[in-house]
């Protein structure tokens, strides 16, 4: 359906409508989480062999999905490419909707939701667990901090002096900041691949590779999900978000950053399964192989779909000049991430420990599906993302450069690049469609 | 972001042929310099708290280099001698009050390669290098100066990492409130000598810690004075399992081990458990 094309009031009304899908599901998710926090964990199909699930999924999903605000505030800070600060907005609010989903999904997941605040208090700086709390607390703050100047310019709020100096001396301080925030990110993306890559006992996961594969791919999908939301805004509001040379430049980001996926992650797989045969590992590998779709999943869903094939769209300019494939190209990002989210986790717990001197086949395979009410959470979390980006492209100046489709006026002012003031301009940088 | 229009002060439009040449403007040398400052800075706050922690290391590497100072509990398991009758587990659920499904002690049989079932029970290891104890977010799982890897309930968030890394499927997650149920091995194998552990934490075997701790202080001797020995060893009709001090090279543990080819669970991981077992027939 081409939302673009539908009258002023039909799109008011679908409008309505999504909200109050997103908001049934958020109902959903509530009651859900309820549940589960007045019953325990045991109304999951978790169990003691299978103890992370779905809900670490979306955990390490959404993380990774809010990668772009990192990757983007880097862009326009640290490497000042200024033209990015057109969708760097955006970026941030997705990254700290992505961080607060984690949050609310961790919250759950965790048997002693009272006690959230211990690893703040009680500090094992030997666990990656625990530089991971350390991080993604850090980095929310770093993400509250860089949306409070966009709130308070976008909202009645700006009327007041303070607030208004509190936001110029907060935007004063941003490189700063964003230094920061690139500090953490880099190192919390990359501790979740190590929570699974120093497992020493897990010969699936145990891989020196693990961490660098994390943030590779976060550097991929994070801008995927922030350029597949601003297509999607433009294509529902009727507006050109962003300037072109932007989407170029931030499609090509995630196109690189894909291969550079591809090609470790094409190692790693060579390394541990074809160039060496650890047995344990190629046991686990066909146990997994024979009794879940990680096979297919793995070759279709994370190397083809989710990797390759946006990687042709994003970086030959003849498939990434339509905008149709252009989203797809990310929406494939996305979802290859997604799953292989959903690989690594889950995986991992298929295969057993196998501990015994012994020879017999003693250690029966585990087996983990979601349980509905897991299902409900994750739900509930996903419908809190969408509730809160439409709020946000709402009621907040999240693009600032935003214009109408058919708007002919001429573009600001190029101003001289930065780092090169002999290059015209930002709208003629190298690479504009 | 606060992405704000940019006001170009009228001095960096025309940009001099000395900035225009440099590859850096002063600016980004600023922010550059500021930055890594700030890094400093935080790098020496947190020196202060990783000092002592640093300084523990070098100690437990001083110490597992050269003598070996005060104990270390440990535990023998013969399996050429187990029979495999449950007793171990029983008593185990009874004193530390665990249900069928969180057993602390469990038995698995598996066979040798010359096709002879074996049995194998399986307490916690207590590690010395501890998987769990190494990836707790907050510490509520660690080792005591006697070698003993515990539990902070109250501590513990319920992350399950440690159960996550445990290669020995040793740990446990209390998923509901079990509130006043009845353990279905009281009163027959014995009586809960701990408090039910609450919902939302992990727990595991302590080599009956409160029994080693409470018989120490009355000068009682773990692994042979029954009082401060863990239920599982003293219930063995067979005698398959010692516990003692394997610091104390007069130790029963530590002459078994000193005397009779033992092995340990995995040692390829090098988790160096505090448990050796005398392996059946076939397996030496």
């Amino acid at each position: 359906m081409n939302v673009s094309s539908l009258s002023a009031r039909q799109r008011s009304r679908l409008l309505l409508l999504w909200i109050v899908v997103l908001i049934t599901g958020l109902a959903i998710g509530l009651a859900s989480a309820i549940h589960v926090l007045n019953n325990g964990l045991g109304v999951t199909n978790l169990n003691d062999k299978s103890p992370w699930g779905l809900w670490i999924v979306v955990d390490l999903a959404s993380i990774a999905l809010g990668a772009g605000a990192f990757t983007l505030s880097a862009a326009v800070y640290i490497f000042r490419m200024k033209r990015y600060a057109t969708i760097a907005r955006a970026a941030v609010f997705v990254g700290l909707l992505g961080y607060s989903s984690a949050m609310l999904a961790l919250f759950l997941d965790i048997g002693r939701p009272d006690r959230f605040y211990h690893p703040l208090i009680y500090w094992n700086i030997h666990s990656v667990l625990w530089e991971i709390t350390m991080c993604v607390v850090l980095y929310s703050t770093v993400l509250v901090l860089e949306l409070v100047p966009i709130v308070i310019e976008s909202t009645p709020l700006k009327r007041y002096r303070l607030l208004r100096s509190l936001s110029h001396g907060l935007h004063n301080l941003m490189p700063l900041v964003a230094v920061a925030g690139m500090g953490l990110s880099l190192l919390h993306q990359s501790s979740l691949g190590a929570t699974y890559g120093i497992l020493t006992a897990r010969p699936i996961w145990y891989s020196p590779s693990a961490p660098v594969l994390f943030i590779l791919s976060a550097v991929a999908a994070g801008p995927a999900l922030t350029l597949f939301l601003t297509l999607l805004t433009g294509n529902v509001l009727r507006k050109k978000m962003v300037p072109d040379d932007v989407i170029t430049g931030v499609a090509r980001l995630i196109g690189f950053a894909s291969l550079a996926y591809l090609y470790l992650k094409l190692w790693s797989w060579l390394a541990s399964n074809y160039y060496s045969r650890l047995p344990e590992r190629s046991q686990g590998l066909e146990l997994l192989t024979l009794n879940t779709p990680y096979g297919f999943t793995f070759w279709w869903g994370e190397v083809f779909f989710g990797a390759i094939v946006p990687a042709v769209i994003m970086l030959w300019g003849r498939l990434r000049r339509n905008r149709g494939l252009l989203m797809i190209g990310a929406g494939l990002v996305i979802t290859g991430l997604v799953i292989n989210r959903w690989n690594v986790t889950l995986s991992g717990f298929v295969i057993p420990f196998d501990w015994s001197p012994g020879v017999g086949n003693v250690f029966p395979i585990n087996e983990y599906q979601p349980a509905l009410i897991e299902w409900g959470v994750a739900l509930g979390i996903v419908c809190y993302g969408w509730l809160a980006f439409t709020l946000g492209i709402r009621f907040l100046n999240l693009y600032p450069e935003a214009r109408p489709l058919d708007d002919q006026s001429p573009q600001p002012a190029a101003q001289p690049h930065p780092l090169h003031p002999s290059v015209p301009g930002a709208q003629a940088a190298p690479g504009a469609d | 972001m606060a992405v704000m229009s940019e006001v170009k002060k009228p001095n960096e439009q025309q940009p001099t042929a000395q900035e225009k040449s440099s590859v850096i403007s002063r600016r980004e040398l600023m922010t550059l310099l500021i930055g890594s400052g700030v890094t400093l800075a935080a790098a020496a706050a947190l020196a202060e708290p990783l000092s002592p922690a640093v300084a523990q290391l070098l100690q437990a590497q001083a110490a597992a280099d050269g003598h070996k100072p005060g104990r270390r509990w440990g535990m023998v398991i013969d399996l050429s001698r187990c029979v495999g009758c449950d007793y171990c587990v029983y008593a185990c659920q009874a004193t530390n009050d665990t249900t069928d499904e969180m057993r602390w002690n469990i038995r698995i049989d598996d066979r040798t390669r010359t096709g002879e079932v074996f049995h194998l029970t399986r307490p916690c290891l207590h590690c010395q290098h501890a998987p769990c104890v190494e990836v707790c977010p907050v510490k509520a799982t660690y080792h005591r100066e006697d070698g003993l890897v515990v539990m902070d309930y109250d501590k513990c968030i319920g992350c399950r990492y440690c159960q996550t890394a445990c290669p020995y499927g040793a740990r446990s997650f209390n998923w509901f409130d079990r509130g006043d149920a009845p353990n279905p091995r009281v009163p027959e194998w014995g009586r809960p000598e701990v408090p039910r552990r609450p919902r939302g934490v992990v727990e595991k075997c302590t080599f009956c810690i409160h029994r080693i701790d409470a018989g120490l202080a009355r000068g009682l001797t773990p692994g042979v004075d029954p009082a401060a020995t863990p239920a599982c060893v003293n219930i063995c009709p067979v005698h398959a399992r010692h516990f003692g001090d394997l610091n104390d090279p007069r130790s029963r543990v530590s002459q078994i081990i000193a005397s009779t080819p033992t092995l340990r669970l995995r040692e390829d991981l090098g988790t160096e458990p505090s448990v050796y077992y005398i392996p059946p027939k076939g397996l030496a």
